[in-house]
């Protein structure tokens, strides 16, 4: 294998200008893009704008993509990193410099991703996090495989090196594959995923989209073909027919963009096991591939709903410290089996174990759940009643059942235990989840109550961790004090550290 | 090992309930009472405002309303808000600081001296001239474990300040 020099001041692989020009092109593009659109109307109807014609219009388009390759390539040339000492050195700037040094010992993550474009040209991106806010992370955008695999081994060889980071690297010689996706899982873990989400997500898409273009919408005189549809005599019936067909519409379309978007997300999902970590590796038009490291995970989330359950697939989602909102969105492995869960808690969390005994919230919670449900029922019937009219009241069909369903499953699903040193909290309506935490990875704990909680001798007790927080609702008062003083006891009494 | 009552009562943990909470400096009720006559002032001046320049009948019809409603409106405000401050209250213990507050729905949350990051004290023009002194305490955690202690009496926040600090930094 070929050595690379760190030392000396070095640029990206040249195959960078392409990455670079890309990056820009598409920021361009999305920045442009209402523009763009209207451009293109204007031409379509016209076939000028501004009374430019279609060449000159060509032109420009060419000189700005001519303009844009020209600050690629000074931007790669002016792009130069290397590793002295303990320090990782970054230079960028066309006209303003911007050097750029970390100690390696605040390096927290490094990561290396490939994208479609980059899966073409054969190289790969490298990512560097450090502690600190959002913006604290460099990325080199074109590396070949193995100077970006000697990089990030360069970045964690510390002379000061603590044991643990050490040990990544040894690690690194004798990992096995422990699990690896077959496609069926994949697309059963895609189609039974929970789609409400997706449907959320398409429905205000949707509407979201319809008010971008409403005027175009309005030209091409669609709502005049809609309202034909909609004025026929038998109105209830038609609205109903017409509002089903749209929710099934919808409900196809949020099924596709789900299992698409698990499939390309999740696609050749590869978990290896090191001795002491933990490796993903996934994705088809994005490739990424992340190190857990125990000592900074801080949540873990067992997930599945009852059809994945009979299928035995379960997905695990890890909370670490440190770690950046977008990247944290891959920590997760779908479509494990049982035994697979058991394995790899057992070593994220050391010795996870839990009984069987689950503690239930107090009654009350259930009681206020559909209180709650009942208050938003009324407050959709009034709104449905005063935007629409009594027809809309047909909402109730499906909402009633669906809210009884909530509060039910919600209830069922709800439950505690504590299994030193573990947490150990469940909840979910359609999903069922189970949400860990090592007691030592504790932040604060905070107890709340309110007047009617009080009433009822109720309480929640909260556990914020650096990654996420964790509610246990509504138990008794007593055993919520209880939990809350041992939780600060074991934190307090045996001193671990969090990270 | 299960968690059980019975189990933390053999340990004889430290219970919440033991603590004694000192409430925060009286001169901080004069704080909150300035900001709120501030605000409610600007509310009644813009009423007062209207009456006299706006001609519209139904608004002048409906002067004396508005105006009780603000009224009432000014009177709760003020009574849940010396309830809430009645119930800011404070702890540091050996190992911890406690804060509890909330009228509606109240709340207690504690934070290891072992997991804080860092300190800040913070004083604003008004605290400066009631000798009063705000201590923000930072964790790692989400921006929901973190403390806040509005109206500590200057010498007392300084006191706690290092001696928290003392113990944050003898930590590392």
């Amino acid at each position: 294998m070929e050595e690379f020099d760190f030392s000396q001041p070095s640029r990206q692989s040249s195959k960078g200008i392409i990455v670079i020009f890309a990056v820009n092109a598409v920021k361009w593009l999305r920045a442009l893009f209402p523009a763009l659109v209207a451009l293109g109307f204007g031409l379509f109807r016209k076939n000028s704008f501004l009374t430019w014609s279609p060449w000159m219009i060509a032109l420009i388009i060419f000189v700005l993509l001519l303009l844009m390759l020209g600050v690629a390539v000074l931007k790669y040339l002016n792009f130069k990193f290397h590793v002295a000492d303990d320090d990782f050195h970054l230079d960028t700037g066309i006209i303003e410099k911007d050097k750029t040094i970390i100690p390696k010992s605040k390096i927290q993550n490094v990561y290396i991703q490939q994208n479609f474009l980059q899966q073409i040209i054969n190289v790969v991106s490298l990512k560097v996090e450090s502690a600190g806010d959002k913006k604290s992370e460099i990325e080199i955008n074109a590396l070949s495989r193995p100077m970006a695999l000697q990089l990030k081994k360069a970045l964690f060889d510390r002379k000061s090196a603590t044991v643990e980071t050490n040990d990544i690297f040894q690690d690194e010689v004798e990992a096995n594959v422990f699990f690896k996706i077959s496609i069926k899982r994949l697309f059963l873990e895609g189609l039974l995923h929970n789609h409400l989400k997706s449907f959320a997500i398409i429905t205000s898409f949707a509407f979201g989209i319809y008010y971008e273009f409403k005027s175009i919408i309005e030209d091409l005189q669609i709502n005049d073909n809609l309202d034909q549809l909609t004025t026929y005599e038998d109105g209830l019936a038609q609205v109903l027919y017409l509002n089903l067909l749209l929710g099934f519409i919808v409900l196809i379309i949020s099924i596709v963009y789900s299992v698409v978007r698990i499939v390309i997300g999740n696609f050749n999902l590869e978990v290896i096991e090191n001795n002491k970590t933990i490796e993903i590796s996934k994705g088809l038009l994005n490739k990424v591939s992340l190190t857990l490291t125990p000592d900074k995970i801080q949540n873990v989330i067992v997930k599945t709903n009852a059809l994945k359950r009979r299928l035995n697939l379960h997905s695990l989602y890890v909370k670490q410290a440190m770690t950046n909102e977008k990247q944290s969105k891959n920590f997760g492995i779908i479509a494990l089996e049982d035994v697979h869960i058991q394995h790899l808690l057992d070593k994220l969390l050391q010795n996870y174990h839990t009984s069987d005994e689950k503690r239930k919230p107090s009654s009350y919670y259930k009681r206020i759940m559909a209180f709650y449900s009942l208050l938003f029922l009324v407050l959709i019937n009034l709104i449905a009643v005063v935007l629409f009219d009594y027809n809309a009241l047909f909402v109730n069909l499906f909402l009633v059942p669906f809210m009884a369903l909530s509060v039910h499953y919600r209830y069922k699903k709800a439950y505690y235990n504590i299994t030193e040193p573990f947490l150990t909290v469940g909840s979910g309506f359609i999903d069922t989840k189970k949400e860990i935490i090592n007691i030592h990875k504790l932040q604060a704990v905070k107890l709340v109550q309110n007047i009617f909680q009080k009433r009822r001798g109720v309480a929640s007790v909260i556990v914020y961790t650096a990654s996420k927080s964790v509610t246990i609702p509504y138990v008794n008062e007593k055993q919520a004090k209880s939990i809350y003083d041992f939780l600060l006891f074991k934190v307090e009494s045996e001193g671990k550290n969090w990270m | 090992m299960n968690f059980t009552n019975s189990q933390i009562e053999d340990f004889t943990i430290p219970s919440l309930e033991e603590v004694h909470l000192k409430p925060i400096s009286k001169n901080y009720f004069k704080i909150i009472v300035i900001n709120k006559i501030v605000v409610y002032g600007i509310f009644f001046l813009i009423l007062l405002m209207l009456n006299r320049f706006v001609d519209d009948v139904a608004f002048q019809d409906n002067f004396w309303v508005l105006f009780g409603v603000l009224c009432i409106f000014c009177f709760i405000d003020f009574t849940t808000s010396y309830i809430a401050f009645k119930n800011r209250k404070y702890a540091i213990r050996e190992h911890d600081v406690i804060y509890a507050k909330g009228f509606l729905t109240r709340s207690i949350t504690t934070v290891p001296i072992s997991r804080i990051q860092h300190i800040e004290e913070s004083r604003s023009w008004l605290a400066r001239q009631l000798h009063l002194s705000t201590l923000n305490i930072f964790t790692a955690g989400e921006s929901g474990s973190d403390l806040t202690i509005k109206g500590l009496p200057k010498d007392e926040a300084k006191q706690i300040n290092d001696f928290l600090s003392s113990k944050v930094n003898g930590r590392i």
